[in-house]
């Protein structure tokens, strides 16, 4: 009963149903769009440490975003300090990667530079690797100045096999071949010979990081306490390390997401409570009548709620087809800017979009569904 | 079938206003039998809502009783209230007061829905009530669609979803020309021969006279009780043969 009539009441008066459904649907379409970028990243993130080769990952000090500054810490020694240790921790294969940013203003032309050795089998670094078009680094020439392009940036780049690819002044690389891993970070990574990249940056004795395999992966975390107790100066990472960095790093953009998405939802909690304020002041006398035939208080606080309600549901259907489509749109974009979809919607991302428009949609029908229920009767229904 | 009277007893309403104390009725006392029509007359501010507001529940009273049966009115807490506007009283006001988003037919049956009667039974009575009134061809117009004639014959049809012991009409006739006015006066008369107390508050000389008693009130007082007057010829008139306005 209460249901139908609060039913017929948003259907029988649609401009005013729509226009505050309207306003709801772009709160939550613009507060699912923001958090969607966070779902995507770890998406995206997720993908890529399934690609991730190496069981460990050493850095000279804490693994933190200094990998990737333009000066590397890593003293080369540790290489041979490390493999000499081989058989103590159980590695089996010692790998030193050098990490090099080319910035630009153009994303077009930005590019992330990968030196590892050239006779390293990539798979042992990305899964996923594969070869779409030319060849390999050959192991032959481990210095030699040539590159295997992920296929995201040559595409960005407008390259291909056979183009020259320039560092600095002192480096200019040809591209040997161009790799897939499926959406991955190597999709925009540039794969050089060390030595080469070592050169051409001026840095011979240093690198960002050690890619270690191990003989049992599943001890990877035993054994990264063990090197980090033998060797107190470096930083050992297992995979779940990584991946739990980047989700402090995402909670952090959570928060501040949650916060811009803050504002939508109040402004939208503040249409709908303006809209069922109005109503409940408009239909006043409506409110008296259903009184004076027999209805209680409770009646009228729980019909303006359930009004509240299903605006509010209504609302939030719309906006996370609105969210979606924009997530869509941020993703074509993202895609063709850096190569990576950044935005997903997922169920879980849904289901908090739907809790939280209900309860918005509860709240900001509570002080409208109070001042219904006050309502005296014999005022109401001599109202003109 | 056995109805109740209504009993209203040294009743008084005084409102306190910033401007003082505004005593809108005193000292009311009267009985209202079942199967006839009272009508409540006086000038504007002699205090007819005020005593409707009182005896209907919508207001409680600064002095004195109204009973219905064997319930105290006055004394009850709104849910009870609320309860035996429900079941026992029946309202007809002057502005038709329908809910404009609901059908004559959803009009009908709103207190019935409030009373917890299945849907299909009280789809069954509202029909009935339609029919008794002539609207059966209405039942799926809104009000706004409705001549006022017809709106206040669907108002009637509601004030009797739950079959109450009394009806209250305030003014029920001063949004209609003579002609509806007339039609609705005699329903509301084919309703008191039911067997039903019917209070009709009016400012209209003509529809008091076709009641069976008349009130004065002036000043809040009530000043002259009217002889039960012989019964008007057209109350006797059976409930379908009241057509449409």
């Amino acid at each position: 009963m209460i249901g139908s009539l609060a039913l017929t009441s948003l259907r029988r008066r649609p401009l005013r149903t729509f226009l505050t459904a309207l306003g709801i649907a772009v709160a939550v379409g613009s507060t699912v769009i923001f958090l969607s970028l966070g779902e995507g990243m770890r998406r995206a993130f997720a993908q890529e440490l399934r690609g991730l080769g190496p069981d460990l990952q050493v850095s000279f000090g804490p693994f933190d975003g200094t990998v990737f500054t333009a000066v590397p810490e890593l003293p080369i020694r540790y290489v041979g300090t490390l493999e000499a240790e081989a058989e103590r921790f159980g590695i089996t294969s010692v790998t030193p990667i050098l990490l090099y940013v080319r910035g630009s203003l153009a994303t077009s032309t930005a590019f992330v530079f990968y030196g590892v050795p050239a006779d390293m089998d990539p798979r042992s670094l990305y899964a996923d690797f594969e070869l779409i078009a030319g060849r390999s680094l050959d192991p032959t020439v481990p210095d030699a100045l040539e590159a295997v392009i992920g296929e995201q940036a040559a595409r960005r780049a407008g390259m291909t096999v056979g183009d020259a690819l320039r560092l600095n002044p002192r480096a200019s690389f040809e591209i040997v071949g161009v790799a897939s891993a499926t959406g991955g970070l190597l999709d925009n990574a540039i794969l050089v010979p060390l030595p080469a990249l070592q050169d051409a940056i001026g840095t011979t004795d240093r690198v960002s990081f050690l890619a270690l395999d191990l003989r049992v992966p599943e001890q990877a975390s035993r054994t990264a306490a063990q090197i980090a107790a033998a060797y107190p100066e470096l930083g050992v990472q297992t995979r779940g390390d990584i991946s739990s960095i980047f989700e402090r790093g995402m909670q952090i953009t959570d928060v501040v997401r949650l916060g811009i998405s803050g504002i939508a939802l109040i402004v939208g909690a503040i249409a709908v409570a303006n809209t069922m304020l109005m109503s409940v002041f408009e239909r006043t006398r409506e409110f008296g009548v259903v009184r004076a035939v027999g209805a209680r208080p409770r009646f009228l606080f729980g019909l303006v709620l359930i009004e509240a309600l299903l605006l509010s549901l209504v609302g939030a259907a719309a906006g996370i087809v609105l969210g979606q489509v924009g997530a869509h749109v941020v993703n074509v974009l993202a895609f063709e800017v850096v190569g990576v979809e950044v935005a997903a919607v997922t169920p879980r991302l849904v289901a908090f979009a739907v809790a939280v428009a209900a309860a918005m949609g509860l709240l900001a029908g509570l002080l409208p569904a109070a001042r219904a229920a006050r309502i005296p009767i014999a005022v109401a229904v001599a109202r003109e | 079938m056995l109805r109740l009277v209504l009993r209203a007893k040294g009743l008084g309403k005084v409102y306190r206003t910033p401007s003082g104390e505004v005593t809108a009725l005193t000292g009311f006392d009267h009985t209202f039998e079942p199967g006839c029509v009272t009508a409540v007359v006086g000038p504007s501010g002699s205090g007819k809502s005020t005593l409707l507001n009182l005896l209907a529940g919508f207001d409680t009273p600064t002095s004195g009783e109204v009973w219905i049966g064997n319930d105290a009115v006055h004394a009850l807490p709104e849910r009870e209230r609320s309860r035996l506007r429900l079941r026992r009283f029946g309202f007809v006001f002057q502005s038709f007061n329908l809910v404009a988003v609901l059908s004559a037919e959803q009009n009908v049956a709103l207190p019935m829905g409030l009373a917890g009667i299945p849907s299909a039974l009280r789809r069954r009575r509202a029909t009935a009530l339609l029919e008794r009134f002539g609207l059966q061809h209405r039942a799926d117009h809104l009000p706004h669609r409705l001549s006022g004639g017809e709106r206040q014959r669907v108002a009637l049809a509601r004030a009797l979803a739950n079959d109450p012991d009394v009806v209250f009409a305030d003014e029920p006739t001063g949004s209609l020309d003579s002609a509806a006015g007339s039609k609705v006066m005699d329903a509301l008369a084919a309703v008191a021969a039911e067997g039903r107390i019917v209070v009709l508050v009016t400012h209209d000389p003509t529809l008091a006279g076709r009641a069976q008693e008349r009130l004065r009130l002036h000043d809040g007082r009530l000043v002259e009780v009217g002889a039960p007057a012989v019964l008007d010829t057209r109350t006797s008139i059976a409930p379908h043969d009241v057509g449409a306005a």
